[in-house]
């Protein structure tokens, strides 16, 4: 015989069960098509807007929590997760995109903020600059399985396509760390450059502060990758099978990161310490032009054969011609501070950011038209369309 | 396992369960007699071993608590500050209806309207950051001072001709530039460049046709007086129409603005010789009052328009009125690298009222990431009839082509020809030693032919170098 408790308890479970599943499916979806939406990262108002690509309306938008300040946001492959860094709460969030709820969040190191996934989607890595540390967390059990220790302020993080392999550029130093994505371990160091040795009569220069790798980029097959150190003013491109430095690229002073063409066949940096852009031709790994730019470039689009030059404070895009290599003016957004963009898959439209008005600014790369959309979010910072090839942050 | 589920000592009776089955079983009076002492037992050792278990379990508890505290005190201690929410003003572009009333979207019958308006937000920043935004804006709002100062050294060898007077001597030339910028405005500077500058410089012994030492050029009114401090610029810049036309009022010195070039345009970090930093066809003898217009688009085309006053002793502008027009282009040709071509046109007005006009080329072009080629060309009107012409050439090499990476050297000549017949043929060498961010050591080479109508010719040979500083 049961007893009437055993009874009770049996039927309160499927109730709880029963009630369960109606609440999910009751849940409204909000995304049915990933693709079609662009996420926006709002620093200041601690969210994560979501705007229709066609309408340009914002859909919704998910509040992390006061002083999560997200720095950068990405989305799985297969459109299921938008994941961020809340820089000030030292937190991962986890975002269901298409009932735009918060899934999940996950403790981490000190001022999370630039992060990946694996090709596969399996694990997302978060960069701890401050923690000098990345966090692995598995996107399955949605907890972090490893923390990597050892890096110097990481910030980007660029896997192989295969997925074997992660690169963590180290804004503190001037190597870049391979990791082992099958074991989560740190692989070894790649020392891009060193200081020039007469530079000890200027040890100011060097001990004042550093300015080593942002960001490691990848060739579209894979096989090269090309990392801007700082202070040393050069691009060393890394053989990705052997992972060893295969020559170094005198560029301009102080470049910020390299930033590829989505033909594979230039990379170009902004050189923030002489206001110029480098152009590489990837296939003889050599500059190819030198052009005036303005000052504290935070971000290169790629669309219609032009590039577009986001110089943050003057509220300037300054475009170039990638066929004839050349400058072909300048687009003014007004008299913003405008941060970092994103390019449709169609390479016909960028979604930038602009801070200080709490818009994102849509530019046709053909007409350079530009169309203002406001009210996104308090201080916008970042842009994110799944499957863009400029999904980048600062 | 058997567990006590109920004990009811009221009524002799005591109530087991299994829990696996959710079975009971009760005893009787008379088995309960045995099973007093039994039961007992085991109920003390369940209750220790309950009581340990919360204990534990109230220790994990303190525990994973005391570890999120000291990770949140870490945290506070050596980033955060802690803060009220932060507040800053943001400029806002609002819609306005004909009743006043505010929408956030265009809407028929609203009119765009510019405000400003207090955001208040939960934005914790570091203490660094703090601080970093002080020192910023106290800074952005001071005037900006810079100094660039410069020793040179040179020994002048003659090589040919009557004996002259600089043979075997050294020159020395002390330079301090002083410089003041300040933000007056949005997207509104003033400049000003107060220069010093005490010792000697070969030019004036040798009497070529161009300055040897170009520190000195368009500062001099009498080559003796070099112990001096002049105000070399002081103006004041806006720029408008998106910022693709720049005004520059003022004291200025039209070099700066025409007739520029990449690699041939600097004294303090290139040639040293005036013949390879501008073009002498230019006839500018000294700064003065005047303004310069840039139209500059970004698209690779510039045109400049500019005057000054040419002559200090002038009583009025009209009598020395120097004018001048500049067009540029820059283009990457047949993907070799980027080049910059510009052509000018001036007149200058003369003693006589009337009004002498030059022209001349300017071009830069890269043939590789380290390698850049440099010419000028330029010929001017003269009172006696006949044209004064120059031209010059050469090559820099950058980019790892030198000890270090930030090394610079290259090779340049230049030849000056009057129209009565003077020529001036001159040859410059120079490698710069970057030693430091601000502080770079120079050598040079110099090799000058002086051939005057009329007199023997002459040539130096004028090695030297430059210790330049800038902070």
């Amino acid at each position: 015989m049961f007893s009437h408790k055993f009874i009770v308890r049996q039927l309160l479970a499927v109730c709880i069960g029963l009630l369960a599943t109606v609440g999910l499916s009751a849940q409204e979806i909000k995304i049915a098509d990933p693709a079609s939406v662009v996420v926006i990262v709002n620093r200041d108002s601690n969210d994560i807007s979501f705007m229709d690509i066609k309408s340009h309306k914002i859909i919704g938008s998910v509040f992390l929590g006061n002083n999560v300040n997200p720095h950068m946001a990405m989305m799985s492959s297969d459109g299921r997760w938008v994941v961020t860094g809340g820089t000030r709460a030292n937190k991962a969030y986890i975002i269901d995109v298409a009932t735009l709820t918060l899934k999940k969040e996950i403790a981490v190191g000190f001022a999370p903020e630039h992060l990946a996934f694996s090709p596969d989607g399996r694990y997302y890595y978060q960069g701890n600059p401050d923690d000098d540390s990345v966090s692995v967390i598995d996107m399955v059990s949605l907890t972090v399985i490893k923390t990597i220790r050892g890096f110097a302020e990481p910030l980007n993080i660029t896997f192989t396509p295969d997925g074997s392999k992660a690169y963590v550029a180290n804004y503190g130093s001037h190597w870049v760390g391979v990791v082992d994505v099958s074991r989560h371990e740190l692989l070894k160091k790649i020392h891009v450059g060193s200081a020039p040795a007469i530079a000890s009569i200027d040890p100011e220069r060097y001990l004042g502060g550093i300015k080593g790798v942002s960001n490691v980029s990848i060739s579209n097959d894979g096989r090269y990758l090309y990392a801007a150190d700082g202070d040393l003013g050069i691009v060393t491109v890394i053989d990705s099978r052997e992972d060893k430095v295969i020559k170094k690229i005198p560029v301009g002073a102080d470049p910020w990161r390299a930033f590829m063409s989505h033909d594979g066949r230039y990379a170009v940096t902004a050189n923030n310490g002489d206001e110029t852009i480098s152009i590489i031709d990837l296939q003889s790994a050599e500059v190819v032009a030198t052009l005036e730019s303005g000052p504290e470039m935070m971000g290169i689009n790629f669309a219609a054969d032009k590039a577009f030059v986001i110089s943050s404070t003057t509220g300037f895009l300054y475009v170039y011609d990638m066929k004839g290599l050349k400058s072909a003016g300048r687009i003014k957004i007004g008299e913003v501070q405008i941060e970092t963009s994103t390019t449709d898959t169609a390479d016909e439209k960028l979604y930038l950011a602009s801070s200080t008005d709490n818009s994102v600014y849509v530019i046709d790369a053909k007409t350079e038209k530009v169309e203002r959309v406001a009210n996104v979010g308090l201080y916008p910072w970042g842009t994110h369309i799944l499957d863009s090839k400029d999904n980048y942050c600062h | 396992m058997l567990q006590v589920y109920k004990a009811d000592s009221g009524q002799n009776k005591f109530s087991f369960k299994k829990k696996a089955l959710g079975l009971y079983v009760q005893f009787v009076p008379l088995v309960c007699a045995l099973a007093v002492p039994f039961s007992a037992q085991v109920q003390a050792e369940e209750a220790t071993r309950e009581q340990l278990l919360q204990r534990i379990a109230q220790l994990e508890k303190q525990m994973a608590r005391m570890d999120r505290l000291e990770q949140r005190l870490n945290e506070l201690e050596t980033t955060a500050v802690l803060s009220d929410p932060e507040t800053y003003v943001s400029r806002v572009e609002v819609f306005v209806d004909e009743d006043g009333v505010e929408h956030a979207a265009e809407q028929p019958g609203t009119h765009s309207v510019v405000t400003y308006q207090r955001e208040r937000v939960y934005r914790r920043q570091t203490i660094n950051e703090k601080i970093d935004d002080a020192l910023s804006g106290e800074a952005a709002s001071r005037v900006q001072v810079g100094v660039d100062a410069a020793i040179t050294m040179q020994y002048a060898n003659q090589q040919d001709g009557s004996d002259g007077e600089a043979d075997g001597e050294f020159y020395q030339l002390a330079s301090t530039d002083l410089y003041f910028t300040a933000e007056i405005a949005k997207n509104t500077i003033f400049y000003a460049d107060i220069v010093g500058l005490s010792g000697t410089t070969p030019g004036s012994e040798i009497g070529g046709l161009t300055d040897i030492n170009g520190y000195t050029a368009r500062l001099r009114e009498n080559d003796n007086q070099l112990n001096d401090l002049s105000l070399r610029e002081a103006w004041l810049m806006t720029a408008l129409f998106d910022e693709q036309l720049a005004l520059t009022v003022g004291r200025i010195d039209l070099t700066s603005f025409f007739d520029s070039n990449a690699v041939a345009n600097d004294e303090t970090s290139q040639f040293l010789s005036d013949a390879l930093v501008n073009n002498p066809m230019l006839g500018l003898s000294e700064n003065g009052a005047g303004m310069a217009g840039v139209y500059d688009p970004k698209n690779g085309v510039t045109l400049k328009l500019g005057y000054q006053q040419s002559d200090s002793t002038a009583t009025n502008l009209s009598d020395s009125l120097f004018q001048m027009v500049e067009v540029g282009y820059q283009f990457n040709p047949f993907g070799t690298g980027v080049g910059n071509y510009r052509g000018w046109y001036r007149t200058n007005n003369n003693d006589d009222g009337g009004s002498l006009s030059a022209y001349g080329f300017s071009l830069d072009q890269k043939v590789s990431a380290g390698i850049t080629l440099f010419g000028r060309y330029g010929e001017a009107e003269t009172l006696s009839g006949d044209d004064d012409e120059f031209f010059s050439g050469g090559v820099q090499f950058s980019d790892g082509f030198g000890f270090n990476p930030s090394d610079v050297w290259g090779l340049g000549f230049a030849n000056t020809v009057l129209g009565n017949d003077d020529e001036e043929t001159l040859f410059e060498g120079y490698y710069t030693l970057s030693l430091a961010e601000r502080l770079a050591l120079s050598f040079h080479l110099t090799y000058v032919d002086e051939e005057p109508d009329g007199a023997d010719d002459f040539s130096y040979l004028v090695p030297g170098f430059r210790l330049q500083a800038s902070y």
